[in-house]
């Protein structure tokens, strides 16, 4: 109902109002900003008096200026551009990757009791595991280029996707089912038809989490070895002591994981225009 | 009610005088004594190794718990420090010089060790590596930010070749060896006792620190010590370092007995531990106060050169924003311990 009143509002609306995006127009987005402006505040505070030592916390001057420094003449051969598209391109290439062998993997665990049990044992075992133990092992299996890196990242991305979709597929209403193979529904319809689109919205929610996840084990990929990419800046930078830096690759990093999040939502509320959910917390 | 005023006041004024008095004695009680301490070692061949195994340390601080921790290279002992976990440290001269510059509440103390061949480049024999010229195109590591990769981009500037010609990776020292182990790099400039295995696996060595040293860069391995932990205990500094200069004093007499020790603190061969210590140079504490490395009050030594000589360095290649004055190194260095437990 809530949304219906939002959109018609939306839809009155004219002039210059109308090239703001929608969400930017709802209250809670104010309330949002408020708490971005009280940190912020708050950064400005304790920087300005003296309080944090500026070698642990520079001020949000110093951190602008290691950004254009960065942007413009690069951090060690690579402009921020660079190691941002290095990072970006790794978590991608690992998540969907991740996506394709965990969302079919999880909906073959939700459908089917059999393949639940035989693959349950190793994703659970695994999932605790820190990434970072993990790593020592695929670094000597995979070598020290692209692949360790990108098989750390997909393995922190696959356990959440699996349990999510398995999640999903199981919450499905089984009338659902029960109809369309009582209309004599192939396999390959029940699947796209009732699978997918029901298990959709708890799915997206799934990647949402595991992209997240992905995100937090990025620093700990790009140590070895890396000579590019935003997780390798910050933790290079953090060696010689230059926080302002790192504290703007984290600021960067955090940036690129809201757009990418979304961008998933938007995603969703294309493919899935049935589901409230995607559509109504934005 | 006058009187009952008065002893309230007079109550008040003597708890408040007892008060004050404990308060002036407090801190004095504190300075007496550290509950427990904690040292963090670097991963290398030298006497801290003698000192700790020899349990030195506890026999100066009877009743003082000592910890102690491992720490891989100079990046990590740089956060070890910033983030105020250890008590004494050991840094080499380049992440020295980065912590002086962002301005660490740190004091060098000691020279720990001069290192010699037991750090070196290593270059895989079948990668034909004859001169700096032909590491061009290949795959080089260091962990950055350490002596080893401040001196090889230091080489590879004098020899005029750009840095950028190769891929050189961050790898930390176990790291390397796994890599080596894999045929992921053809070079790799690092320190004992993870240099062995690369060089047991196909690789010979090709350049080393000490060579470079009589370049006229030298490098080394200073013990640091937190500013408050010297303010507040300036005494126990003192015991420390008499125990290290005992650990060196025991290298330098029983070379073999010393090798044993090492053997067992990294589980080597006694053969490899013999070899090994003979690549870092022990400096005798007396000898540590010339010009030539710590100096002494108020005249500093050679030491303070290099950390200018390296921060000029990293300041030519953006790893440090400003270039500080010699005056600012000498305040690090602090030989005032050594002139104590020498003069004894």
């Amino acid at each position: 109902m809530k949304m219906n009143k939002d959109k018609t509002k939306v839809n009155k609306t004219t002039g210059i109002l109308r090239l703001i995006p929608s969400f930017m127009r709802k209250r809670s987005f104010g309330y949002s900003m408020l708490t971005v402006d009280v940190l912020f505040i708050l950064w400005i505070v304790l920087t300005s008096t003296g309080i944090a030592d500026e070698l642990f916390l520079p001020g949000p001057l110093k951190v602008w200026q290691a950004f254009i420094t960065v942007a413009t003449e690069g951090y060690q051969g690579s402009t921020l551009l660079v190691h941002v598209i290095t990072s970006l391109n790794r978590i991608l290439i690992a998540f969907g990757i991740a996506c394709l062998i965990g969302i079919p993997l999880g909906i073959l665990m939700g459908a089917s009791k059999i393949a639940r049990s035989l693959l349950n044992p190793l994703i659970e075992f695994y999932r605790p595991l820190p990434p970072l133990g993990l790593y020592t092992l695929l670094v000597m299996w995979l070598g020290i280029g692209e692949e360790s890196k990108l098989a750390l990242l997909f393995l922190a991305a696959l356990p959440g996707l699996i349990i999510a979709t398995i999640q999903a597929v199981q919450n499905i209403d089984p009338v659902y089912l029960r109809v369309a193979r009582g209309l004599g529904a192939s396999q390959k319809t029940i699947l796209f038809s009732v699978y997918l689109p029901a298990a959709g919205p708890t799915i997206l929610a799934g990647m949402r989490i595991s992209l997240g996840f992905t995100y937090t084990v990025l620093v700990a990929a790009e140590i070895v070895a890396a000579t590019a990419g935003i997780g390798w800046m910050i933790w290079d930078a953090a060696k010689f002591l230059l926080s302002d830096v790192v504290i703007m690759g984290l600021i960067v990093l955090g940036l690129t994981g809201v757009g990418l999040d979304l961008l998933m939502r938007l995603i969703g509320r294309i493919l899935m225009p049935w589901d409230q959910r995607s559509g109504s917390k934005a | 009610m006058k009187n009952l005023f008065q002893n309230f006041s007079k109550t008040i004024l003597c708890s408040l005088s007892l008060l004050s008095m404990s308060l002036v004695s407090l801190p004095k009680a504190l300075a007496e004594k550290p509950k427990e301490i904690t040292i963090g070692y670097l991963n290398l061949v030298n006497a801290q190794l003698v000192t700790k195994n020899l349990g030195l340390v506890a026999k100066e601080m009877p009743g003082v718990k000592i910890n102690y921790i491992k720490v891989g290279g100079g990046g990590d002992m740089l956060r070890a420090i910033a983030a105020d976990q250890v008590d004494f440290g050991g840094l080499g001269n380049p992440p020295t010089a980065i912590g002086v510059t962002k301005g660490l509440p740190i004091k060098g103390t000691m020279v720990l060790n001069m290192l010699d061949f037991v750090e070196a480049m290593v270059v895989r024999t079948d990668a034909n590596i004859k001169s700096f010229k032909d590491l061009e195109g290949k795959t080089i590591a260091a962990p950055f930010g350490s002596t080893t990769h401040y001196l090889l981009l230091q080489a590879l500037k004098d020899e005029g070749i750009d840095p950028a010609s190769m891929k050189i990776l961050d790898l930390r020292p176990a790291d390397i060896a796994a890599a080596w182990a894999r045929g992921d790099i053809d070079a790799a400039w690092f320190w004992e006792p993870n240099l062995d295995k690369a060089v047991k696996r196909g690789g010979n060595i090709f350049m080393t620190s000490g060579i470079m040293e009589k370049r006229g860069y030298p490098t080394w391995d200073v013990g640091v010590v937190m500013n408050d932990f010297a303010e507040k205990y300036p005494e126990y500094v003192n015991k420390f370092v008499k125990a290290e200069c005992d650990g060196i004093d025991y290298w330098i007499k029983n070379p073999e007995k010393t090798a044993a020790i090492i053997a067992e603190e990294l589980s080597l061969s006694l053969d490899d531990a013999t070899r090994m210590m003979k690549g870092t140079e022990m400096v005798p504490c007396d000898k540590q106060l010339t010009a030539q490395y710590m100096g002494t009050t108020g005249k500093i030594g050679g030491f303070a050169d290099t950390l200018v000589k390296t921060s000029k360095f990293l300041v030519s290649e953006k790893r440090l924003p400003v270039q500080l004055t010699r005056t600012s190194y000498e305040r690090f260095l602090d030989p005032s311990y050594l002139e104590n437990v020498v003069g004894k």
